[in-house]
């Protein structure tokens, strides 16, 4: 490292993690997660979903595969060691899927918070004890509660995600990354909304791993090894 | 009369006078007895509490305590350090203090009575300091001490002077050698506090009350004599009760679980605010009393080779912050259980169980797809034309998968019972996938896959 008072090459100064030209996106080193999907990563600053902010991800109906999105990372952060957190989920978690994704279903802590969610979110992220937290915090959630869990993430190596309707995209938001999900024909389609460094403007069809595609319901030991592997594993061909 | 409050002492009632000559000056004298016992009792609940700054701690009836604090010198930082923290934390409950520093007990204790409010460092201070304290500061014998002021004897430091068998044979033996005491040339061995097996600590409320929040002052007052408690026992606590006693009726009791062996007082009673904030009370509670029900010894964490900032409170903390406010039931990880049927195959457990104990090991995986989402109760779906609707007709994407039989539990409260079922992966116009099954009832929506 040279000292600060020297004369930088301009190389040197652009490589560093806090500078961000407007036509680069920011690379945080380190501090990002990578998402599992190349083409997701290549337009994520720092190549992956970041830690010590808030995530929104803008999302109006359940089931098509938005949790299949975050689990490559939540399993490679469960798989560290690292706890994660569900606040306020909408339905119960089924284990079974959870530890066939990768991750260790006794380090995923389930809080039903009620009114008290972005409460709960507040006290999880500032504790530094949780690798992962997800939240759906309801629509009551107000700029002022976001403000606050975006200070309390800050400087914590959380990956933090708050889900939230659609209908929230048009309203300033305090977390520096906001992700719509919607149906596709195919998977999911995903629209950064916002994020560091210049935005983001192509809507990016993701081939998210779904159920039932090639899979044939036979019993028998021999089949099930091969499909016990992953959940994704069945699918993602 | 013992002590008498501003209104009192400015009617020309003074402490030491009868109770007859008090309600003479003062007809409207409102007067209270003491109460030994109950005095014994808050003198040794004090003692419990200095137990965080020496282990040997000495009431000495009725209102003294002494501390020998010559071996925690370096630990605190200097006499001053500690005197300041324990007048803190005596005025923090309630207490008024006189204090004094001395190389003696009785020495110390004869500054404290006078109100010398100082510390005296070394044997040359002491001579100096007991020399100008009246004759009527050590409490000897009224007629002693009327003795001594008929010689022309008012000070400690004119008895120096006086030959000891002379004096021996005026006063008598018991002063001379207090004297000698103070000033170190007799030992004067002192009986140390037995610091309870057990801690179990009660605190009378001065009024009944009827709000929890108000509690917490009084329940700071128990959990500073536990931590005192704690220390001097080289203990942590896990499990603490508080008893909310009432006028009339079984008292409510208030556990306190932390997340894991503490002796942090300033923990504990954020816990204990948590707690308060959301009790409703069904009466006035006269009395509060605080047990430490399971404690391990103290594991002495050694602080980091390098100086690691520890991030937060850790997960512990903030686990057994959120349960004291949403429930125990509230916050719980996810157990896997070698079970086919859906809703069984999921168990709460508890997050703050002994990570030694390990990981469940990996069950076998299910030949077909698990959905991540589970719905508490199936949903019924309507049927059009033989297919299930979900927002929509919804397109069976597999065959069915056949969960049957649970015979085991089927007379159960609250069991799932025996099952016959048809699971299927389906999706609706909308784009969601959803596991959806048939029984002899019909269409019924399970899960999600999210």
């Amino acid at each position: 490292m040279a000292a600060a008072s020297a004369p930088l090459p301009l190389d040197a100064v652009l490589a560093r993690g806090d500078v961000w030209r407007g036509d680069a996106l920011a690379a945080l080193p380190g501090a990002a997660i990578s998402s599992g999907y190349p083409e997701l990563d290549a337009e994520l600053p720092g190549g992956g979903w970041p830690r010590g902010c808030l995530t929104e991800f803008l999302v109006d109906r359940d089931g098509l595969g938005e949790i299949s999105l975050l689990l490559p990372a939540l399993a490679r952060l469960s798989g560290e060691g690292g706890w994660l957190a569900l606040v306020a989920p909408p339905w119960l978690p089924h284990a079974p899927a959870w530890a066939a994704a990768g991750l260790v279903p006794e380090r995923l802590l389930v809080v039903r918070a009620g009114r008290h969610a972005a409460w709960c979110l507040e006290q999880l992220l500032a504790c530094g004890g949780f690798a992962g937290v997800l939240a759906w915090p309801g629509a009551d959630i107000d700029a002022r509660a976001l403000r606050r869990l975006q200070v309390a993430a800050e400087g914590r190596p959380v990956f933090a995600g708050l889900w939230r309707s659609t209908a929230t995209g048009t309203a300033p938001s305090p977390a520096p990354l906001r992700v719509a999900l919607a149906a596709d024909a195919t998977g999911l389609s995903v629209r950064l909304l916002k994020r560091r460094g210049r935005p983001a403007s192509r809507t990016l069809r993701l081939g998210v791993p779904r159920p039932g595609r090639n899979s044939r319901v036979v019993a028998g030991p021999s089949f099930a090894e091969a499909a016990a592997g992953s959940a994704a594993a069945t699918a993602a061909a | 009369m013992w002590a008498v409050d501003a209104a009192a002492a400015a009617a020309g009632v003074l402490a030491g006078q009868r109770l007859s000559t008090a309600l003479g000056l003062a007809p409207g004298l409102r007067t209270f007895a003491g109460d030994a016992a109950r005095e014994a009792q808050a003198l040794a609940d004090l003692a419990c509490w200095a137990g965080r700054f020496t282990p040997t701690v000495v009431p000495v009836p009725p209102a003294a305590l002494l501390l020998e604090i010559g071996g925690c010198l370096r630990l605190f930082g200097g006499a001053p350090a500690i005197v300041e923290a324990v007048v803190a934390g005596c005025a923090g409950q309630g207490w008024t203090v006189s204090w004094a520093a001395a190389p003696t007990p009785l020495a110390a204790r004869w500054l404290a009575r006078h109100g010398a409010a100082r510390i005296v460092a070394g044997p040359d201070e002491l001579a100096a300091a007991l020399a100008v304290l009246p004759c009527t500061a050590p409490g000897w014998p009224e007629r002693s001490v009327a003795r001594l002021a008929s010689f022309g004897l008012h000070r400690l430091g004119d008895l120096a002077a006086l030959p000891a068998a002379g004096l021996r044979a005026r006063i008598g033996s018991d002063a001379v050698d207090d004297l000698l005491r103070a000033r170190g040339e007799l030992p004067d061995p002192q009986r140390p506090f037995v610091f309870p097996d057990v801690f179990a600590a009660r605190l009378e409320l001065p009024a009944r009350v009827e709000d929890a929040a108000a509690l917490a002052f009084a329940g700071q007052r128990l959990l500073a004599m536990l931590a005192g408690w704690l220390a001097v026992r080289q203990l942590q606590v896990r499990v603490c009760s508080l008893h909310l006693e009432h006028e009339d009726g079984p008292a409510s009791t208030v556990a306190l679980r932390l997340g894991e062996p503490s002796a942090d007082e300033g923990r504990l009673l954020r816990l204990l605010r948590e707690h308060l904030g959301r009790l409703q009370l069904g009466a006035p509670v006269i009395a509060l009393a605080l047990s430490a029900d399971e404690t391990t010894p103290l594991a002495p964490a050694g602080p980091g080779l390098f100086a690691e900032a520890a991030a937060g409170e850790g997960r512990p903390a903030c686990i057994e912050r959120l349960r004291a406010r949403l429930g125990e039931a509230s916050v719980h990880a996810v157990g896997l259980r070698a079970e086919h049927r859906p809703e069984a195959a999921t168990i709460a457990c508890d997050p703050l169980a002994d990570p030694a104990q390990g990981e469940s090991a990996p069950l076998a995986g299910f030949a077909a797809p698990r959905p991540l989402w589970l719905l508490p109760v199936p949903r019924p779906l309507g049927e059009r034309e033989g297919r299930p609707h979900w927002h929509g007709p919804l397109d069976l994407l597999t065959r069915g998968e056949r969960l049957e039989s649970g015979w085991w539990d089927s007379g159960e409260a609250a069991a799932i019972g025996d099952v016959r079922r048809d699971y299927f992966v389906a999706r609706n116009p909308q784009g969601q996938w959803a596991w959806v099954f048939r029984d002899a009832r019909g269409w019924f929506l399970h899960g999600l896959f999210a």
